[in-house]
């Protein structure tokens, strides 16, 4: 049905009662067909102001209208707010972009560092600071027992590599069971050079032994109270010492149950030391009045420490003497060079790890 | 496991060393330890010892009678440098069938070695 009086009709477009001259009902211009292709622009933007099509109740398009205008100025606010975000978008990528380059970068020259860093202290250069010098409390520059301990192991490691060689080639080569026998007693007291150079490394700084920064990380990360646990040494050598006798193989088997059982105990007694460290560090909490006292009683504790990394080191003295008791010369030979391939072997891991290609992000 | 027997109990006022509490102890358990209360490295002895199925006798030393036990332990045994060259404190120190063995230092060795067990069994403190 047609009306053509004027109607008022609220335009929750608008927001305000307007008369819509020449306007009908809706249902007849979509009988009538008065729609034209350009309408659907306005209806877009008209859709936005009210979600309701059925409530766009004219199709004129023309601009010289008073709503078209609204809506065409409001269609140029919205085109430039989206141009605008575009842009932003944009440069906010870009800065992303620039950012994770700048990350890239920084993570090439840390691990060039770290590499550095890595052949000074095999050179046995001593190199100020760790990667996490701060938790130690001080630098290594100021301590001169471990600044001497870290130049003479840098020695001991080149020393090392070279028995290691001249091991290898004596045992290739035809060489009488006594010379053998002194490329032994000279390997094994070359290890227990070392559990020296601990002792007193120790003295200086316990900690430092057993935070493992002396050693390479492969190291590190297979020790056992500041060294190699001989349980797991033994396991290593098992398949390359030769072909054993039955005696021999019992005795090897005793003697890891023994290695197992000695591990145990001090294992279990620095547990305890921690136990104890602790309670002592935490009596009387919240008291008043300073806590001095507990400091100097967690201070004998620690010592305690200084003996343990001494045991540890003397369990391995003892198993590499009680190993070498029950072969015979060539038997041990083997078990030095493998050994001495096995440590070479895990330094040249935690040098490929170190300078390994990190994946991106 | 024992009591820790406090050291003020095991000496009579007026002894000989020959009837020394001391020397008393070390013939009669066949296993003995003295150690520093609290301390740590007696306690890896401990467990070292009870992996063996023994059950050593734990005298606990305070600071004021370290150097009067000390002192004993010289009229006991044969070589008291023995005890004197070893790194201060001396302690745990362990006597086997009443002879001394040592610290943790030899008790680890022995075990090592495999000589702790014999000499064990030879104390009359293993029966298996």
């Amino acid at each position: 049905m047609n009306f053509a009086s004027t109607q008022f009709v609220p335009s929750r477009r608008m927001g305000i009662c307007e008369p819509l001259p020449q306007i009908g009902m809706w249902s007849d211009y979509k009988e009538n067909n008065y729609l034209d292709t350009s309408t659907p622009a306005i209806l877009e933007v008209d859709s936005r102001f009210d979600n309701q099509s059925e409530d766009t109740s004219h199709g004129i398009v023309e601009p010289s209208n008073k709503y078209d205008q609204e809506v065409s100025k409001t269609n140029d606010k919205q085109l430039r707010r989206l141009a605008q975000n575009r842009e932003a978008a944009r440069k906010c990528r870009l800065r992303k972009k620039a950012y994770v380059q700048q990350l890239e970068n920084s993570k090439l020259r840390l691990m060039q560092l770290e590499q550095e860093l890595e052949r000074a202290r095999q050179q046995g250069l001593y190199v100020g600071g760790g990667l996490d010098t701060g938790q130690l409390g001080y630098s290594r520059t100021t301590n001169p027992g471990i600044a001497t301990f870290e130049m003479a192991y840098g020695h001991w490691v080149e020393e090392q590599n070279k028995k290691t060689a001249d091991l290898r080639n004596a045992l290739c080569s035809d060489i009488t069971d006594l010379e053998l026998s002194s490329f032994v007693d000279d390997g094994m007291n070359h290890y227990f050079d070392l559990f020296l150079m601990k002792e007193t490394a120790a003295k200086a700084d316990v900690f430092y032994l057993m935070s493992g920064m002396w050693e390479t990380s492969a190291e590190h990360f297979l020790s056992w109270i500041g060294g190699f646990r001989p349980s797991e040494l033994l396991k290593v050598l098992e398949p390359h010492l030769g072909p054993l006798t039955e005696k021999q193989s019992l005795e090897l088997s005793n003697l890891k149950q023994s290695c197992q059982q000695a591990e145990d105990a001090l294992s279990q007694g620095l547990e305890r030391l921690h136990q104890i460290l602790s309670e002592t560090v935490a009596d009387g909490l919240l008291g008043e009045g300073n806590y001095l006292p507990q400091i100097n009683a967690a201070l004998e504790k620690l010592k305690a420490m200084v003996r343990f990394v001494g045991q540890a080191d003397h369990l391995r003295k003892e198993t590499l003497l009680q190993i070498s008791r029950n072969l015979n010369n060539r038997q041990a030979a083997q078990g030095l060079l493998a050994l001495g391939e096995y440590f070479q072997r895990l330094r040249v891991l935690s040098s490929f790890w170190t300078s390994r290609p990190r994946e991106s992000s | 496991m024992q009591q820790a027997i406090p050291y003020k109990d095991l000496l009579p006022a007026a002894t000989t060393a020959a009837n020394s509490g001391i020397t008393k102890l070390v013939a009669e358990n066949p296993v003995v330890v003295f150690a520093r209360s609290g301390c740590c490295m007696c306690h890896v002895i401990k467990l070292l010892l009870q992996g063996h199925g023994v059950n050593p006798t734990i005298f606990d030393i305070n600071e004021q009678n370290e150097a009067a036990t000390i002192d004993e332990f010289s009229k006991i045994i044969d070589n008291p440098e023995e005890i004197a060259d070893r790194p201060p404190p001396p302690f745990p120190t362990v006597f086997v069938g009443g002879n001394l063995l040592g610290g943790l230092d030899e008790v680890m060795a022995a075990h090592i070695s495999g000589e702790l067990v014999p000499l064990l069994r030879k104390a009359g403190a293993l029966w298996l």
